[in-house]
């Protein structure tokens, strides 16, 4: 059993409870994804089975452990502690809870989504009135405040767009922007929120799990400055259907990733540290893919009739850029949170373990290739409409993020 | 062996459990002092400010000093000023980092 407190430091139990229900929807959205594959490939992303499955994933998993996260990065990128850790207990039973029957609803009948829908709304204000009161402490707000902060009012904007969506399906209220409002729903959600936050963490994690030093920061400022940019143009193209607007948004977005895929390079290159942990690279990998995916979003407007993409380019950009840097950076948290609540008071009494021993590293190379060749044949089976490829890849797919919840908690016995 | 000898080697003891290497190869000691009556005051820094392993490493320090019998009063002081820099590693430490 977890302890309750542990002094001065996080009680771990917080981050674990996010980190573990997390790892349930995770392997749940990626069967219900696999028992509905005829689907997918025909092309039929809009279906209530998918709905539940994109957002037992996105919420389920990527919002849940990013949360997780977030209740132990926070202090420690910013110097400063949890608002209320109590007030964060009463988050985690109500966002799960919320998540967890909106999901369902959403399966099974999704225009009566609205009730679960607000339970979850009000648990990630509440974790939003959490994160604010936090950030508020801190001594000196810098651009890392910026990306978090921007990132959190962007997770607003995400839940709050979703929410009008289900008003929009029961009442047809708005119905003549449900296409602009639904766009801006994705493009908030997964550009805006996990992609800023992302940024905002990777200038914080990428020096100190590679022990970089003397880089500079400027070039932070630019990506922060393009990217909003980008996301502010593109929202607004959905809604006056100006297609040099929309091809602006997405250069300015394309810009902004691109700047910051330099910046991280630059950040690499001064390290001391010669040889990274395979996780660590797989975290810095997807950088690279998501500054791909972005690039082919970018070309498609101007080749392809652009819907016909955007599943399958959302898709990729989910897995690739955004699950993968999460899958990176867990296999460095979760061991660290297990370290400091195990072994924080032995160190300099006895011998302790590193790290490293803790978390088994060698699984993660094999592990996560498999991963981004299953997504990348998942892809494919979407363009080329083949069932049979679709089933191959989400079946390997399954089974690796199985094997990596079975890896995160075998740390707890170490 | 003197009593600060013993507190270095001591130190030697105490990683950091993400770099494995210890406090003194990394450069992280600034000072050692030993009082006249074996109090131990020690000035120390971290590669980073707001590094979560900030707790664990000053106690650490501070447990392998109680840890020496002759040893009195052990006090860790943690500074920012001056900030660490690679210089501050030993060549023990930059071989570890595989420079």
């Amino acid at each position: 059993m977890l302890p309750q407190t542990m002094g001065s430091e996080t009680n771990i139990k917080l981050p674990f409870s996010f980190i573990l229900f997390s790892l349930v929807a995770l392997v749940l959205s990626q069967l219900l994804v696999l028992v509905n594959g005829q689907m997918v490939v025909n092309g039929s992303f809009r279906i209530p089975a998918i709905w539940s499955a994109a957002h037992l994933l996105v919420l389920g998993w990527a919002l849940m452990v990013a949360m997780g996260a977030m209740y132990q990065l926070v202090p420690v990128a910013f110097l400063t502690p949890i608002w209320n850790e109590k007030f964060g207990f009463i988050q985690f039973f109500v966002t799960a809870i919320g998540i967890s029957t909106f999901s369902w609803m959403l399966y099974v009948s999704p225009q009566n989504a609205l009730i679960p829908g607000i339970l979850m709304l009000l648990g990630i204000l509440m974790f939003l009135i959490q994160m604010l009161m936090t950030l508020r402490k801190q001594a000196k707000p810098n651009i890392l405040t910026a990306f978090v902060g921007s990132a959190l009012v962007c997770l607003f904007l995400t839940i709050f767009l979703g929410i009008t969506l289900i008003y929009s399906l029961q009442t047809g209220f708005a119905a003549d922007y449900y296409q602009a409002i639904f766009k801006s729903h994705l493009l908030m959600g997964v550009t805006g929120w996990f992609t800023l936050l992302i940024f905002g963490f990777s200038y914080k994690m990428v020096p100190m799990f590679s022990l970089s030093h003397d880089f500079p920061m400027v070039q932070a400022l630019y990506v922060y400055g393009l990217y909003i940019s980008g996301l502010v143009i593109t929202i607004l193209s959905f809604f006056n259907g100006n297609h040099y607007l929309l091809k602006a948004g997405f250069f300015l977005l394309l810009a902004g990733f691109s700047v910051f895929s330099w910046h991280i390079s630059i950040i690499i290159k001064k390290r001391l540290k010669k040889k990274l942990d395979n996780s660590f690279t797989f975290a810095l990998v997807a950088i690279g893919l998501g500054n791909i995916v972005h690039l082919a979003a970018f070309m498609a407007l101007w080749s392809v009739p652009n819907s016909l993409l955007i599943g399958p380019f959302v898709y990729l950009y989910l897995l690739l850029w955004i699950v993968l840097s999460i899958m990176g950076y867990l296999y460095k948290i979760v061991p660290f949170l297990w370290w400091t609540y195990k072994y924080s008071k032995e160190i300099g009494k006895k011998s302790v373990p590193s790290l490293k021993d803790i978390m088994n590293e060698k699984i993660v190379v094999p592990l996560f290739s498999l991963f981004v060749f299953a997504v990348v044949v998942v892809f494919f089976s979407i363009i080329l409409e083949s069932i049979l490829i679709f089933n191959i890849g989400q079946f390997v797919l399954s089974l690796v993020f199985i094997l990596i919840s079975i890896s995160i908690l075998k740390v707890l016995k170490k | 062996m003197n009593l600060k000898d013993k507190v270095i080697e001591a130190l030697k003891s105490v990683y950091d459990p993400e770099l494995n290497i210890n406090v003194v190869d990394l450069g992280l000691i600034y000072n050692i002092d030993v009082a006249d009556n074996n109090d131990v005051e020690v000035t120390m820094t971290l590669t980073t400010p707001g590094c979560p392993l900030h707790d664990s490493i000053t106690r650490g320090v501070r447990y392998s000093i109680e840890g020496i019998e002759e040893t009195k009063k052990v006090e860790v002081t943690l500074v920012w000023e001056p900030a660490w820099s690679p210089e501050k590693m030993t060549a023990e430490g930059l071989r570890l980092l595989g420079r």
